[in-house]
């Protein structure tokens, strides 16, 4: 298995010893100390890729992006997240923004069982769905409307899922009959809660009994969510989006052609729908030199270095 | 039941009727002056709510049409036009409707699709289908949310001026429970709202009332099921409407509720506006006057008994005194006379009973005189009838005596030892006479004892069983149960004796003398029978008469002793006889202890 060494990358297989001192690791940064939400990093000497030029980073976790937004703006932050869909805002307000190639999949996630056991329904449900007004509105046109999981720059054959919306065809796999009642949940806040709004819209318009979950109202029906992309890989990713989606999936090889079966095989199933491509995106601050962006659309901090303040 | 208590009857219910009608009158027409002011105040009240209504209306409208005219408004308007591109103002409507603290906000393109929604940003590009509402003014409108409920606004509508192509702006306010918290009502005054705001399920009717669904400014409406009736009805008939409810039994746990119907641009309802003002202040208000009303009655009631009874006593008591006299009038006292007061009617009569009672005197005196002269004329009269007998054969005699003195002394001591003799025999015959009238005169006064009915009438049986000769017999019938008398045994066998005497006087050819004691009520009658010739009316009525007989050798005071001795033992006497069937005399007498 030739994606092997890439799924044992991954965070969930992370080994970590509970109660260690964070001394641990090979990186460039080692965990220093978690004080208030504050995770601090310091330069490890013994890097394999050599000691970095920063002697330390402070990250601020779980901060709002409007605090992040502030504490760029005034000079206590060097490096922010800028949501997908607030790049535009940040490239209007001047910001030096810089861009990853789509990395997350935003993905209906279908029951299989239950309400929605019907292949048919699921698929209509596909079809429904306006991917154009989620990439266009609520991701300001930073988002790429997506029939396949794997977005173009990675499998080169995403062109062949159509992501085109099709009310009719919705409604006729819907089978005209009353649809089910259906609950949709939303995992994350800001523009996945509206682009879940939209999507229970879009449903309705084609005749689907959609709500929003409430928070605590049991295993919803649908639910909303964003897959990473985490390498360069297709066949890795592909795999690693089927079980991060709780699919089990057989294996296969990382040939295109493989891919591109078991992409479409996988999609097939009517248990995931993608909707659209999103980028990761930061705003890096003046005196930051020679920060680049992962495959993974995650900063490489091992080569940054800063300017001195004046 | 007497005249004094008639009067006071009668007195006291008319003056409580009266009062009665007087208090029900007042009541009642406090009760609707209260209503009628209730109702007023009610109506006021709705008054200054409508228009506080209207005012937040009209702030909404203002609101909204402050956005339209806002540069921020224009400038979207004119990129809108030059790009076409309505993505960078997905969130516009949220910040605008923040800052103008507006519920809900909708930025509309010309074409009527939704640019930006502040209460559902994910509506963007699909139609407002209140695009064609009139401009400027504010109207009611359902509006979805994203989670499926239904919320209802006041919305107003206005364009951005300053394009061919404006933009609309569609701002509201909700109308729940925090609208409702932020009207001015009145104390007392509760103001609810209910708009059925959850999905409508295929099989519901319109005829249902959730109780959910009705609030007021502090939360759920209490006892909202007592207002359905009235929430259906306006609902049904989208007219205003107001109506008491009653919440409990109490009449003070009731409201005065007015009814209103929001309705769309349509005039179809889509809520009612309640305005429920409590009456309990008006309830404890009248509850007061009725519990004064009540006490002012009742002490008029009691005040009216005191008066009736004075009243009654002070017409009613010349009347007593009045039939007192006359009753002692009636019992033979005519002495007695009533005071006379005043110059009404009253004294008049009083005045006319005093000289009819004096004039009744005065005649008894006249006739007490008349028959003491008559009764003197006839002791007169009977004793020189009774005496002239005797003194005619003593004249003869004393005439025949003086005669023979010229006779040979041999016949004339033959002529003397006669007339001696006759003398003789004529002197006892007038001491007898004289002797039975000293008699009548001396009766004595009776010494009371008890005594048995049944003794006395066995005593007078013993006396004359043998007495009554061979021709009249003599029998007694006695009651078995006892029959005690307060009387003089002496006095009684001497009249019992004298009747069975007269008794056995009337049969001269023989017969039976029946002699009968009996219980009659209290008192006991005492019955000596005959079987004679029995007595005429006229006897009858003249018999008791003193010096009254029909013997030929009779002094007439029999009878009269025995009615004396009668009436003096509280009794009385009286004869019963039929013509030739004989007489019966009945003495009755009080019953011992009765």
């Amino acid at each position: 298995m030739r994606q092997l060494p890439a799924l044992l990358a991954g965070d969930e297989f992370l080994i970590a010893k509970p109660g260690a001192t964070p001394d641990g690791g090979s990186g460039p940064f080692q965990v220093s100390g978690f004080v208030s939400g504050v995770l601090s990093l310091t330069a490890n000497d013994s890097s394999w890729q050599g000691r970095p030029f920063l002697d330390a980073i402070e990250i601020r976790v779980h901060r709002a992006v409007n605090d992040q937004w502030l504490d760029f703006a005034a000079g206590r932050a060097d490096l922010i997240e800028i949501p997908a869909e607030r790049i535009r805002q940040a490239q209007q307000q001047h910001l030096p923004v810089l861009i990853s190639q789509p990395v997350e999949v935003l993905t209906l996630e279908l029951e299989e069982s239950g309400a929605l056991s019907n292949a048919s329904l699921r698929s209509g449900i596909g079809y429904a769905i306006d991917r154009g007004a989620l990439a266009n509105v609520i991701f300001q046109r930073q988002g790429i409307p997506a029939g396949a999981l794997l977005p173009q720059n990675v499998s080169g054959f995403a062109f062949l899922f159509s992501a085109d919306r099709d009310l009719n065809r919705a409604h006729e796999l819907r089978g005209g009959a009353a649809s089910p009642a259906l609950q949709l949940e939303a995992e994350g806040d800001g523009a996945l809660q509206l682009a879940a709004q939209r999507i229970v819209l879009d449903l309705r318009e084609a005749g689907f009994n959609v709500q929003m979950a409430r928070s605590g109202a049991g295993s919803p029906a649908i639910r909303l969510r964003a897959l990473r992309v985490e390498s360069a890989d297709p066949a890795a990713d592909l795999a690693a989006m089927a079980r991060a989606a709780g699919i089990a999936f057989p294996a296969f090889s990382s040939d295109p052609a493989a891919v591109y079966r078991a992409e479409r095989e996988l999609l097939d199933r009517k248990t995931l729908i993608p909707l659209l491509d999103l980028p990761l995106a930061y705003a890096v601050g003046t005196r930051v030199r020679d920060l680049r962006l992962q495959s993974d659309g995650m900063p490489d901090l091992a080569a940054v270095s800063l300017e001195p303040s004046r | 039941m007497s005249l004094r208590q008639k009067l006071l009857l009668l007195f006291s219910l008319t003056i409580a009727a009266t009062v009665a009608a007087v208090t029900w009158t007042v009541l009642l027409r406090i009760r609707h002056v209260f209503e009628v002011r209730d109702q007023e105040e009610t109506a006021l009240f709705v008054s200054q709510f409508q228009r506080e209504f209207q005012s937040r209306s009209a702030e909404v409208a203002a609101s909204v049409g402050r956005i339209a005219q806002s540069d921020r408004a224009r400038a979207i308007t004119g990129e809108l036009a030059q790009t076409g591109d309505p993505a960078p103002y997905v969130n516009e409507a949220q910040t605008m409707a923040q800052e103008a603290h507006l519920d809900f906000l909708e930025i509309v393109a010309p074409g009527g699709e939704i640019v930006s929604s502040a209460q559902w940003p994910a509506r963007f590009g699909y139609a407002e289908p209140a695009a064609s509402a009139p401009q400027g003014g504010s109207f009611l409108k359902r509006e979805e949310l994203p989670d499926g409920s239904q919320a209802l606004g006041l919305f107003a509508m206005d364009s951005v001026r300053g394009s061919d192509r404006p933009l609309r702006i569609l701002g509201g306010e909700k109308l729940d429970q925090a609208f409702l918290a932020g009207l001015p009502v009145a104390p007392g005054m509760t103001v609810g709202l209910y708009a059925d705001t959850q999905p409508e399920p295929a099989q519901k009717s319109s005829a249902e009332f959730d109780a959910r669904q009705f609030v007021a400014g502090g939360g759920p409406v209490a006892n909202a099921d007592a207002y359905k009736p009235l929430i259906l009805s306006t609902l049904a008939a989208g007219q205003q409407s107001t109506s008491i409810l009653y919440l409990t039994a109490k009449r003070e746990e009731s409201l005065n509720v007015t009814a209103i119907p929001l309705k769309n641009e349509a005039g179809q309802p889509l809520a009612v506006l309640t305005v429920a003002i409590s009456r309990s202040g008006m309830v404890a208000a009248q509850q007061q006057i009725r519990a004064t009303a009540y006490g002012v009655a009742s002490g008029g009631m009691l005040f009216a008994i005191v008066f009736s009874l004075w009243i009654a006593a002070r017409v009613s008591r010349p009347i007593e005194e009045m039939a007192r006299a006359s009753e002692a009038v009636a019992g033979g006292n005519w002495d007695v006379t009533v005071e006379e007061r005043g110059r009404d009617e009253l004294t008049v009569l009083a005045r006319s009973f005093n000289h009819m009672t004096a004039e009744l005197a005065a005649q008894r005196e006249r006739l007490v005189q008349t028959e003491r002269v008559a009764a003197w004329r006839e002791l007169a009269r009977r004793l020189a009838h009774e005496l002239k007998n005797p003194l005619f054969p003593l004249q003869l005699t004393v005439e025949n005596l003086a005669r023979s003195r010229q006779l040979a002394e041999a016949e004339f001591n033959e002529v003397f030892e006669e007339s001696t003799r006759t003398l003789g025999m004529e002197i006892a015959n007038l001491k007898k006479i004289i002797g039975r009238f000293s008699d009548f005169s001396k009766m004595p006064r009776p010494q009371l004892e008890r005594a048995d009915a049944a003794d006395l009438v066995e005593r007078v049986r013993a006396l004359y069983a043998t007495a009554c000769g061979e021709n009249v017999a003599l029998r007694t019938e006695v009651a078995d149960e006892p029959m005690p008398l307060d009387v003089d045994p002496e006095l009684l066998h001497r009249a019992l004796s004298n009747l069975v005497l007269n008794a056995m006087d009337a049969m001269p050819d023989g017969g039976m003398v029946t002699i009968s004691a009996r219980p009659a009520g209290k008192a006991i009658e005492l019955r000596v029978a005959d079987t004679g010739q029995g007595l005429t009316p006229e006897e009858c009525e003249r018999l008791f008469t003193p010096y009254y007989t029909t013997k030929q050798h009779g002094t007439g005071l029999g009878l009269a002793i025995v009615q004396s001795i009668v009436a003096d033992h509280d009794g009385t006497i009286g004869v019963e006889s039929d013509a030739g069937s004989g007489a019966t005399f009945i003495i009755s007498l009080p019953m011992a202890g009765a």
